[in-house]
């Protein structure tokens, strides 16, 4: 037996899964229905798939969420995991789900997939016969996402980087590496069997005025990481950032390299595909300004050339969103996206070699550490400060970073920290912004570059 | 002059504790920030091993009210902290509530100078003048 098939049949053991039956999981997984597989609706369709939020604690909301997403049309069903199982602790997920079967009150914030299991949950979604993509946060996903495959659910969102700097403060990160280690070679198996499984990493990150270098950095090093290990289709992602311009070059930027790197290890046969977030920061309390903030994003998604689209709901600044406010920002986002057509093609080419520049450079120093394996060169580059994320809560990231916005709402890098960001590159940024403040003025200014859609 | 801050709790909110980091630097102070997610213990322990004379807490989510209770028991373990200055500001308390009282009840708890959603320079200034008062006070003595 091979140490991941051991490895497995010790996580399956857990106490909390109800006899996992491998044999019959991947006889399923073989003749499972095509539709179910996104990497298949990637393949086969020309127009962006919209995909919402959402996860209910019982079976029975969860159901009743799916036929309102079907009937608004949408392309890809969500399954947001509540925070419990996120962090393994599938007692009090359990303990939860049956208090919010019997008083009929949300006592979770999302679906518990290990508590209900693959084989109810496999019934609901290929009742549904869509793709659903699975949306947790887990830094060890691996009972998780075993569950979700056997479930029917083929496409898995996250990564060791993503689903933890912007998360936690203590999980460890070498840890969550060997972890999403496990993830991808579930995922590249399984893939075998049938249209490949799609993995998804989650471009936003701390959603507050991350530079899109740092984003397309640890995009480009979790595509890696997973092609490296068998996955043959991936999705890089981003959120709106608050330029239209610095979304389109972001776009154009991430496209290229996501393909210029996959082939510099071989894999260029993988797929990659964009994902687009609409606007993941603070929202306006104003429910027709959001739906106007929701519209744009779709519009901006559009010039981006995505393949797939994230949405929000009018009710983002109020809390966990209904299913009716969910089901009408599905149908919306669809009906904007048909009647956009004729989009210009927009290109700044010095702003897309100075970012270009900017990545390179980073993904150069981080090659360059001596680690044997990638995994460990991105643990050390976090470690040592080469990669920073704005507004990380975990303790590793260095916080040394410092960015704002210029006057056409760029996010702008003004003090770099450990990262390599080329000088020419850097002297450029500083460029675009007035730095005649006081450390004051720009901590007002942050204050409200965070703010500016609110 | 030396100060702890951090956010208090299981609160995850980092936004504001990166922005009091950066504020404090500018004024000239020397900053331990041990980030959001800290337990009460972590501060002290903090303060004690690096001789901050300023104890900063914030707090997002309101849960520091819990907390803030047990601080006059705890502090009195520690032998060496009886001159820290003890300061909290942000949300004080889940939902909504008078400033006046939230004010009255933290200050029983323990702390001098409390900022129930005070703007964070008006909150750093409030700090500033209390250290003054204390140098010219001393001045006198």
């Amino acid at each position: 037996m091979s140490l991941l098939q051991e490895e497995r049949e010790i996580i399956l053991g857990n106490e909390y899964v109800d006899t996992f039956d491998f044999s019959e999981v991947e006889a399923f997984v073989k003749n499972a229905s095509k539709e179910l597989f996104i990497s298949h609706h990637f393949k086969k369709k020309n127009k962006m798939l919209v995909q919402p939020r959402g996860g209910f604690p019982t079976y029975k909301q969860q159901f009743a969420l799916y036929e309102f997403f079907v009937e608004a049309n949408v392309d890809v069903l969500p399954l947001t995991i509540d925070s419990n199982t996120r962090l393994n602790d599938y007692a009090t997920a359990k303990k939860m789900l049956r208090l919010s079967e019997e008083n009929d009150m949300d006592m979770l914030n999302g679906y518990p997939l290990v508590t209900h299991g693959y084989r109810t949950t496999r019934k609901m979604i290929t009742h549904f016969d869509k793709p659903v993509s699975l949306r947790h946060g887990t830094p060890d996903a691996r009972l998780l996402i075993e569950t979700a495959i056997a479930s029917g659910i083929f496409e898995i969102e996250g990564g060791p980087i993503t689903y933890l700097l912007p998360y936690s403060k203590n999980f460890p990160l070498d840890k969550a590496f060997l972890y999403w280690k496990y993830v991808e070679r579930v995922c590249a198996n399984y893939s075998k069997l049938n249209e490949p499984i799609n993995r998804e990493s989650f471009g936003p990150l701390t959603a507050t005025l991350v530079p899109p270098s740092i984003t397309i950095v640890i995009q480009l090093l979790e595509m890696l990481l997973s092609l490296e290990e068998g996955v043959k289709s991936f999705s890089v992602s981003f959120s709106q950032q608050g330029s239209m311009n610095q979304d389109i070059v972001t776009g154009a930027v991430i496209k290229k390299l996501a393909k210029y790197y996959a082939q510099q290890i071989d894999c260029g046969d993988a797929a990659i595909h964009l994902v687009y977030h609409q606007w993941m920061g603070a929202f306006p309390a104003n429910k027709d300004f959001a739906e106007q903030l929701i519209n744009l994003s779709t519009v901006i998604a559009s010039m981006v050339g995505a393949d797939k689209i994230i949405t929000k709901t009018r009710e983002e600044a109020t809390g966990i969103p209904t299913k009716e406010a969910n089901a009408k920002t599905v149908a919306d986002t669809q009906y904007t996206l048909g009647i956009l057509n004729g989009l210009p093609n927009v290109v700044d080419e010095q702003e897309e070699e100075v970012l270009t520049e900017e990545v390179n450079a980073i993904m150069e120093a981080v090659f360059n550490d001596p680690a044997d394996t990638l995994w460990r060169k991105v643990f050390n580059s976090i470690k040592n400060g080469i990669i920073d994320v704005p507004f990380s809560p975990h303790i590793i990231n260095h916080n040394e970073m410092i960015t704002i916005r210029d006057a056409n709402k760029n996010i702008r890098i003004i003090k770099r920290g450990g990262v390599p960001i080329p000088d020419r590159c850097f002297e450029y940024e500083k460029a675009q912004c007035d730095l005649n403040k006081s450390t004051t003025g720009i901590v007002d200014d942050i204050i409200h570059d965070i703010g500016i859609m609110q | 002059m030396k100060v702890i801050t951090g956010v208090v709790g299981n609160d995850i909110h980092v936004v504001a504790n990166r922005l009091i980091d950066l504020s404090l630097q500018a004024r000239g102070y020397e900053v331990f920030n041990l980030g959001v997610n800290t337990y009460l213990e972590e501060f002290f322990d903090a303060a004690v091993e690096t001789g901050a004379e300023v104890l900063m807490i914030s707090s997002l989510n309101g849960e520091a009210e819990g907390w803030a209770r047990e601080v006059k028991l705890l502090k009195a373990k520690y032998k060496q902290l009886d001159e820290l200055i003890m300061m909290i500001g942000g949300n004080l308390v889940v939902g909504s509530g008078n400033t006046e009282d939230i004010v009255s009840r933290y200050k029983n708890y323990g702390f001098d100078l409390v900022c129930h959603q005070v703007d964070l320079n008006t909150g750093l200034d409030s700090l500033e003048a209390f250290i003054n008062d204390g140098k010219i006070k001393e001045r006198c003595q």
